[in-house]
């Protein structure tokens, strides 16, 4: 592999990440490469010595990642990081997604309890206001005016629900991409002992 | 050597050298491997990462030989860190050589 090879495959690799990120890595190999030409080394030697692209970009990537989804805590963003994290070896199948969809399950879980809360409320609080319009539809066993007042408090209940469960999302993916960025420190792909 | 005791060491390695004196990529590939054999690739997504984390700032020098050179210096944080670093390397190897040594004595 030559240097022109070399830095293509790092580029195609690190494909997603910002490009003044990219701009900046390719800049570090190619002075690397210059200094070794000065010391009489080919580019062939040069690469081989530097290690696998593919291995060397993924560990870039996901740590460009990680720092990206900590600053900017979205959806995207914390997406993108573990699926770059899942790059750096088979073994973040199991260390990384697993525990990222259950996370993920978990919030649509209790988001839907709080949707689910608040549309109940909202379906009280009607009913019981058009109930006396169509009496030959609804039968109703409470006082109108708990029935009013218990939906309404269950839909306010919902909604802090809501907004509780936000916080906890933000709170949880927060930790989660600081163990991804942990993992990235010290998992090294089993399979390619090359990799170090 | 055993690669899980190379990449841990690695980033030790580097932060020792940069508290001597403000080195260039190469150059701080070039002595690590004297000793050590690593892909020397290795030393930069490291570098970007102490980078990241405000160790270390990096600036531009021309060289005589033409194209200006990166050279990385460690901040504040960055020496702090690195006396941490080695302290605590000199405690845990103390420790794993009296087991070495099997000077650890029954109770």
């Amino acid at each position: 592999m030559n240097k022109k090879e070399f830095l293509n495959s790092l580029t195609k690799y690190l494909r997603g990440i910002p490009g003044d990120e990219e701009q900046d890595i390719i800049s570090d190999f190619e002075e690397h490469f210059e200094m070794g030409k000065k010391e009489g080394r080919t580019e062939e030697n040069i690469a081989g010595s530097l290690g696998n692209p593919k291995a060397l970009a993924n560990q870039l990537k996901a740590n460009i990642m990680a720092d990206r989804a900590e600053k900017e805590t979205t959806a995207a963003n914390i997406t993108r990081a573990v699926f770059a994290s899942l790059g750096l070896g088979f073994f973040n199948l199991i260390f990384i997604l697993g525990p990222f969809l259950g996370i993920a399950g978990v919030l649509v879980g209790l988001f839907a309890a709080a949707v689910g809360i608040t549309a109940g409320g909202i379906t009280g609080l009607l009913g019981t206001i058009f109930a006396p319009l169509f009496p030959e539809y609804f039968n109703l066993i409470v006082n109108p005016a708990v029935g009013i007042f218990a939906s309404i408090g269950l839909i306010c209940f919902g909604v802090l629900f809501f907004i509780g469960v936000m916080y906890l999302a933000r709170a949880l993916f927060r930790l989660f991409i600081r163990y991804i960025k942990f993992n990235a420190r010290i998992v090294v792909g089993r399979e390619r002992r090359d990799e170090v | 050597m055993n690669i899980q005791f190379k990449k841990g060491v690695l980033e030790l390695c580097t932060v020792a050298l940069l508290a001597k004196k403000n080195r260039y990529g190469y150059e701080l590939v070039n002595e690590i491997s004297k000793s050590i054999s690593i892909s020397e690739g290795t030393i930069y997504p490291l570098l970007r990462r102490l980078k990241n984390d405000g160790y270390v700032t990096t600036y531009l020098e021309e060289s005589k030989e033409g194209a200006p050179r990166k050279y990385y210096q460690l901040t504040a944080d960055g020496k702090k860190m690195e006396k941490e670093l080695k302290e605590e390397w000199k405690t845990f190897i103390g420790k794993v050589n009296i087991f070495l040594k099997g000077g650890v004595k029954d109770e």
